[in-house]
């Protein structure tokens, strides 16, 4: 047990020195944010919705790439350069490995979610209960959930220069099709069908429903989950069939 | 003393391409092994089998009598491999801390820094800023850190210069002399000469060899009768003499290569030939092993030697 936290502890320590996260999933959401809702801004009805909107919008998209990028990658790096077979020496599990991969993720999500909502009120001075604050909270946790297993599917990739594509190939055509970056009722109405069936969509929708003092429908729940479940067989499917080789 | 390693008929073949072909030995506690062989011979195949890293095709092979990928082989053995990198954005002392964590019993940081010669001020550089040097003393660290009964060696020495190569030697000695038990690969001669007690030799993916270097010797070697002429014979003379294989003659130096030494010399007296000086050389072991190098392709003979002096 005391592996599993020390694996942890170093797996979140490490994701906190990497300038990449710190660029990518703090610095760029925070920039965005502030750009679009002060500077780019197009006359709207109701300007603190969508400040608080496009908050939520932020923080998934993050989020969203945390999972996938930080994840998948760093993996991908362990594989290439030789990491993963001193562990396979070691009595470390397999399990454990992945397992705090998994637990050092959520802390740093929890972090940037902290991060990016304090950005919000500095910058607008959004203004939500704190019950909706902690309902987002949770939602946006519970919502990474598929991503992190799309960043195990990354991880069975062999290259880092193919990883990184394919995750930053992923990540960017998700966020803008999920309506991270602008929202999708100014979309061509196919595209707001295609959006539909993103997982970031859903992602997205759950926090954008609670700020509006709605629910996640049961379809982001049924979305996420079996997003989620459609993931993880595929990444165990492939790592299966590798191993095989 | 107790088996701990043992290789039944183990093969391993890639593609249908045999790396290790029906190899079998076994390795008692206390011992310090040498496995060498060229580049590419497999000895680095043969040492990912025992350490269950790849699945023999055929054989089977156990570490303490057990499965190598079992949990408590695994707290006993430690490993220090070829083209292994560490966790970046760590420091050294994280990384080793954290590795120690994974053992029931780790060796103690104090003497992990005394056996692998890492300075006090690397203890705290992140591991991606680190020379080759310091990289390998600090797989050295990784490999002892859960203070292993076994330990695995891939090629330890590649890259270190001479002066860290023969330190590094003298730590390995020193924990061998502990009772811990050591397994290394290696494509230097002499090091394998100098460092192990005994010595099993691969080619091509098969065991050409296997004991003391004094036994390789003695098997593998033909020694040779030398002696000056005081009045000449012929060639075929020497060649059909019972138990010479081989003649060479400069002037009146002759050296004879014999199967049996001790009985070409009875012939040598029986017969009263007129010679002198004679002297009886045992083989070297470096010609076994330039000889084995030849068959291999692609490897450069000329660099196993330099480097093994």
């Amino acid at each position: 047990m005391k592996s599993f936290w020390m694996q942890s502890k170093a797996e979140i320590v490490r994701t906190l020195r990497n300038k990449y996260y710190i660029f990518w999933s703090l610095l760029i959401p925070v920039l965005f944010y502030f750009l679009f809702t002060n500077i780019f801004t197009a006359p709207r009805d109701d300007e603190a919705l969508w400040n608080v909107h496009y908050l939520m919008s932020m923080t998934t998209f993050s989020i969203m790439g945390s999972s996938i990028m930080t994840l998948g990658i760093k993996i991908v790096q362990e594989k290439a350069e030789g990491w993963t077979i001193f562990l396979h020496i070691t009595p470390l599990s397999q399990f454990a490995y992945f397992g705090a991969k998994m637990v050092a993720q959520t802390v740093i999500h929890l972090f940037s979610i902290l991060v990016i909502f304090t950005a919000g009120v500095l910058i607008n001075g959004v203004h939500l209960s704190f019950s909706q604050w902690m309902f987002c909270g949770i939602w946006i946790l519970f919502g990474s959930l598929p991503f992190l297993a799309l960043g195990t599917i990354i991880g069975n990739i062999k290259k880092v220069e193919t990883a990184s594509g394919i995750s930053n190939l992923l990540y960017m055509s998700m966020a803008i099709t999920g309506g991270m970056w602008m929202p999708i009722d100014v979309f061509p109405s196919f595209m707001q069908q295609v959006a539909k069936w993103v997982p970031s969509y859903h992602f997205g929708n759950g926090a954008w429903e609670i700020i509006r003092e709605q629910y996640p429908s049961f379809l982001n729940y049924l979305m996420i989950i079996g997003s989620l479940l459609l993931f993880m067989v595929l990444s165990i499917y492939i790592g299966k069939k590798q191993e095989a080789v | 003393m107790e088996t701990i390693v043992e290789l039944r008929h183990v093969t391993k073949e890639f593609q249908g391409k045999k790396a290790v072909q029906d190899i079998s030995f076994s390795i008692k506690r206390g011992e310090m092994v040498a496995i060498l062989g060229a580049n590419g011979a497999g000895k680095t195949t043969a040492m990912r089998m025992m350490l269950g890293l790849i699945k023999p095709t055929r054989g089977t092979i156990s570490l303490f009598h057990k499965n190598p990928r079992q949990k408590e082989v695994l707290e006993k053995v430690g490993g220090m491999l070829q083209e292994v990198s560490v966790m970046d954005s760590l420091k050294v002392k994280e990384l080793i801390q954290l590795v120690q964590s994974y053992y029931q019993s780790p060796l103690a940081l104090s003497t992990l820094l005394e056996l692998t010669g890492l300075q006090e001020e690397v203890w705290n550089q992140r591991t991606e800023k680190l020379s080759g040097g310091q990289k390998r003393r600090l797989n050295f660290a990784l490999a002892l850190a859960g203070n292993p009964d076994l330990l695995f060696l891939d090629e330890p020495t590649v890259g270190m210069d001479v002066t860290s190569r023969e330190q590094f030697w003298q730590k390995i000695k020193e924990l061998n002399r502990q009772g811990k038990t050591i397994l290394f690969t290696t494509h230097y001669l002499q090091e394998a000469d100098e460092v192990a007690e005994r010595i099993i030799m691969i080619n091509k993916g098969e065991v050409v060899g296997d004991g003391t270097p004094e036994q390789l010797k003695e098997k593998l070697t033909k020694p040779r009768v030398m002696f000056q002429e005081k009045s000449p014979y012929s060639l075929n003379f020497y060649r059909e003499l019972p138990y010479v294989v081989d003649v060479q003659k400069e002037k009146e130096k002759v050296t004879l290569i014999a199967t049996n030494s001790d009985q070409l010399l009875q012939e040598l007296f029986e017969r009263q030939l007129e010679i002198q000086h004679i002297e009886v050389k045992l083989g070297r072991l470096e010609e076994v092993f330039s000889q084995l190098m030849e068959d291999t392709k692609g490897v450069n003979e000329n660099e196993i030697f330099l480097d093994a002096k």
